[in-house]
C-alpha cells in the first residue's frame, strides 16, 4: 500500500495549515510595522533554521527521463545533476556547452545585459568542491535578472537610471545560488525599471528576442523578466531568476514555454534587489519544468535577517518532493485537489488559446486526485477591490527614486509616470489601499479558496497585490497572428498563502503525462 | 442663516495641471526638460500630465469607498500576515 493510499495519506501540504478563518480583533495597529515586528520575533527561528542548503534526494528523482546527452544544454537542471552524479556528464563539458551557445547566439538573442567570461565560469567551477550536499548546483549555469545585485557584474535595471551601477555585494538570493555551487552566467536583460519588454535604455527600441522568434523582433519575449526567460528557453542558461510586481515572471514564462513559480510574498528575500514596490515585489524562479523550479526555490527560500519580510514564516517544506508526481499506473497529483476555473477562462479572444485550455482541462480531469470546479464565483466587490485606485500601488516606487527624479526625469523614459505620480497620491488613499488589500485577501481565502485549493486564471494582478503564489507552465503551441510563428502558450495557477507545494504537485502530475515542457526552441536560422 | 456646505465643482484640467506642476516644483523636480508633445519620444509633458491628472482623479474616487476601519486594518503584506498573526494552525 502506498503512502498515498494509506488511511492517513501523505502529510498535508503547507497551504492546509493556513486557516480560512480570518483574524478579527486579534491584532491592533499592525500595519507596515508588521515587518519590523516580524524581525524581532523571528531571530530565534532564523538561528534555528538549517545551517546548510537543503536539496533533498527527490531533486535527483529517477523518474527524470534522460533523452539525450549529445547536447547537454537540452537537459533540465535535474537531468544534468543526475548525469553529473552518475559520472555520465562532466561538469566542464556542461559549462563549455553553455559557453559555446552563448558565444554563437547571444548576438541574436540579446538575452544578457552583462555576462561572465567562459574563463571566469570555468575558474569558478574549478574552485567549487565536489560535494553534492553542500554544492548541489555545481556547474549549473544560471541567469538572474538585471535588478539583482551582483558584486562582479553590472546591475542596471534595464534603465539609464542605473547605467554603470556596480554593487559591491550580491543580493541574498544570488549569494545563495553561488554558495550552492551555481554559476552566474550573466544578467538577464529586463524592461525599463521592471516594466515592459527589454529595450535599448531610454528608448522604445526593443532588444531581447523571444527564443521562439529569434529572427523576428515583433514577437515579444514578455516583460519585464525578458532576458532571463530568453536565456533559459534559448539554452543560454539552464534556469534563473526574475521578479514579479505585476506579472513580470509569469508573463515571459508563458511567452517562452517555461515553468515558473512566483512564491508567497516573504518566502524569498528581496534584499539586494532594485525595488519597485515594498509591498508587491516578489522574486520568482524561472525554469524548464516544475522539478527545476522546485530545486531552485528550495535553495533560495529561507529567512534573511536583511529582509524582515522573510522572517517569522513557516519553514520551507520539501519542494522537490512536491514536484515529483505521485507514482502509479497514471501519475497523480500528490494531494487530492480541487481546481477551480476562472469564470472567463475559456473565453479568451484567441480561440486557439481556448482550444489549448480545454485540452489542458481534459488532462487534469483524467487525474484521479483532481476535482475540477468549473463554476467558481468571485469574491464580493471583486472588480472594485482589484482595479485602480484600490488595486494600485502608486506611492511605492516614488519613495525610492526621488533623488533620481531630481537628477533628470528623462532617465526614466516611458516609465516616468509610474515613478513620478505616486507623489500625487494622498496618504489617506494609501492607507485605504492597504485596507482594501487586507479585505481582498480575506475574501479570497473565505470566498474563493473555500471552493478550491488551486485556481486556473488569466488574472495575476490580484494575486501579486495580495502576495499569493502563482505558477505558470506550458500547455501547448499556437500560431501567433502577427508573425505566423509557432509559439508556446501557458497556463497560470494560483493558490493560498504558502501553497507552493500544491502548485508544484499539480504541475508535476501534468508534466508527467505531457511533453510541452520538453520541447526546445529551434536555433536561429 | 447658516450656510450649508456644497460639493465644489470638479477642478478643470488646467487647475489640476497647476497643482501638479506646483507639487513637482516643491519637490525640486523639473519636467520642462521633456518635450512638450512628441508622440515619438519615450515621454513628453502632455502624456505625463494626462496620467498625473488621472491619478489625482482616481485618488479622489478612492475616498468614496467605504471600508470598516474596525474589521479591516491596513496591511502592507497580506499573505505573510496570515503567518505572523498565527492564522496557521499547528
Amino acid at each position: 500500500m502506498s503512502e498515498y493510499d494509506s488511511p492517513s495519506g501523505p502529510p498535508p501540504p503547507q497551504d492546509e495549515r493556513v486557516s480560512r478563518r480570518w483574524f478579527l480583533g486579534r491584532m491592533a495597529g499592525f500595519s507596515a510595522a508588521a515587518a519590523a515586528s516580524g524581525a524581532v520575533l523571528s531571530r530565534a527561528k532564523v538561528a534555528a533554521s538549517p545551517g546548510s542548503l537543503v536539496v533533498t534526494p527527490e531533486a535527483f528523482a529517477s523518474d527524470v527521463r534522460i533523452q539525450s546527452v549529445d547536447d547537454p544544454t537540452t537537459l533540465t537542471m535535474a537531468e544534468s545533476m543526475t548525469l553529473i552524479r552518475s559520472g555520465a556528464l562532466a561538469p566542464t563539458e556542461l559549462v563549455e556547452a553553455y559557453a559555446e551557445r552563448i558565444e554563437s547566439f547571444e548576438d541574436i538573442y540579446q538575452a544578457y545585459a552583462d555576462r561572465s567570461t567562459r574563463q571566469a565560469l570555468l575558474e569558478a567551477l574549478d574552485e567549487t568542491p565536489v560535494d553534492e550536499q553542500r554544492f548541489p548546483l555545481r556547474a549549473m549555469c544560471l541567469v538572474p535578472k538585471d535588478n539583482f545585485y551582483t558584486s562582479d557584474l553590472l546591475t542596471e535595471g534595464g534603465s539609464l537610471v542605473f547605467e554603470g551601477f556596480q554593487p559591491d555585494y550580491d543580493a541574498t538570493v544570488v549569494a545563495l545560488l553561488r554558495s550552492a555551487g551555481g554559476l552566474i552566467v550573466g544578467k538577464g536583460q529586463m524592461g525599463n525599471l521592471a516594466g515592459g519588454r527589454a529595450r535599448v535604455y531610454g528608448t522604445t527600441v526593443p532588444t531581447t528576442r523571444n527564443a521562439w522568434s529569434p529572427d523576428d523582433v515583433r514577437y515579444s519575449p514578455g516583460g519585464s523578466s525578458s532576458g532571463s526567460a530568453t536565456a533559459i528557453a534559448a539554452r543560454l542558461a539552464v534556469a534563473g531568476l526574475g521578479t514579479q510586481t505585476g506579472g513580470s515572471v509569469t508573463g515571459p514564462g508563458n511567452a517562452q514555454g517555461l515553468t515558473c513559480i512566483k512564491p508567497t510574498f516573504g518566502r524569498v528575500s528581496l534584499h539586494g534587489v532594485i525595488p519597485l514596490s515594498y509591498t508587491r515585489d516578489h522574486v520568482g524562479v524561472m525554469a524548464r519544468d516544475a522539478k527545476d523550479a522546485a530545486i531552485l526555490l528550495q535553495v533560495i527560500a529561507r529567512p534573511d535577517p536583511n529582509d524582515p519580510r522573510s522572517l517569522g514564516l513557516p519553514q520551507p517544506p520539501n519542494y522537490a518532493l512536491a514536484a515529483t508526481a505521485f507514482p502509479g499506473e497514471r501519475p497523480r497529483v500528490r494531494w487530492p485537489t480541487r481546481i477551480g476555473i476562472w469564470p472567463d477562462y475559456l473565453a479568451d479572444e484567441d480561440e486557439g488559446v481556448n482550444t489549448l485550455r480545454r485540452a489542458f482541462l481534459e488532462v487534469l480531469e483524467q487525474n484521479a486526485s483532481v476535482q475540477i470546479v468549473s463554476d467558481i464565483t468571485l469574491p464580493d466587490q471583486w472588480e472594485e477591490l482589484t482595479s485602480e485606485p484600490l488595486g494600485g500601488s502608486h506611492g511605492d516606487p516614488t519613495a525610492f527614486f526621488i533623488e533620481h527624479l531630481r537628477r533628470d526625469v528623462r532617465d526614466f523614459a516611458d516609465r516616468l509616470p509610474r515613478f513620478l505620480n505616486g507623489m500625487l497620491q494622498s496618504a489617506d488613499t494609501y492607507v485605504k489601499v492597504q485596507q482594501a488589500r487586507n479585505l481582498l485577501l480575506n475574501r479570497m481565502l473565505t470566498q474563493l479558496f473555500n471552493q478550491c485549493e488551486v485556481v486556473l486564471t488569466g488574472e495575476t494582478d490580484a494575486f501579486d497585490g495580495t502576495g499569493l503564489p502563482l505558477l505558470c507552465m506550458p500547455i501547448g503551441f499556437d500560431t501567433d497572428g502577427e508573425t505566423g510563428k509557432t509559439v508556446p502558450r501557458g497556463a497560470v495557477m494560483a493558490a493560498r498563502p504558502f501553497g507552493e507545494e500544491r502548485l508544484f504537485a499539480v504541475a508535476a502530475a501534468y508534466q508527467a503525462v505531457t511533453d510541452f515542457h520538453r520541447t526546445r526552441a529551434a536555433d536561429p536560422s | 442663516m447658516i450656510q450649508v456646505p456644497s460639493r465644489p465643482n470638479s477642478p478643470t484640467d488646467e487647475e489640476l495641471n497647476r497643482y501638479i506642476l506646483t507639487r513637482y516644483a516643491l519637490l525640486g523636480i523639473d519636467i520642462s526638460v521633456l518635450p512638450e508633445s512628441d508622440e515619438d519620444a519615450p515621454m513628453d509633458q502632455e502624456r505625463l500630465l494626462e496620467h498625473a491628472r488621472s491619478v489625482l482623479r482616481q485618488d479622489a474616487a478612492a475616498a468614496d469607498f467605504a471600508i470598516d476601519p474596525q474589521l479591516h486594518l491596513p496591511v502592507a503584506h497580506p499573505a505573510p500576515f496570515t503567518a505572523w498573526t498565527d492564522e496557521q494552525s499547528p
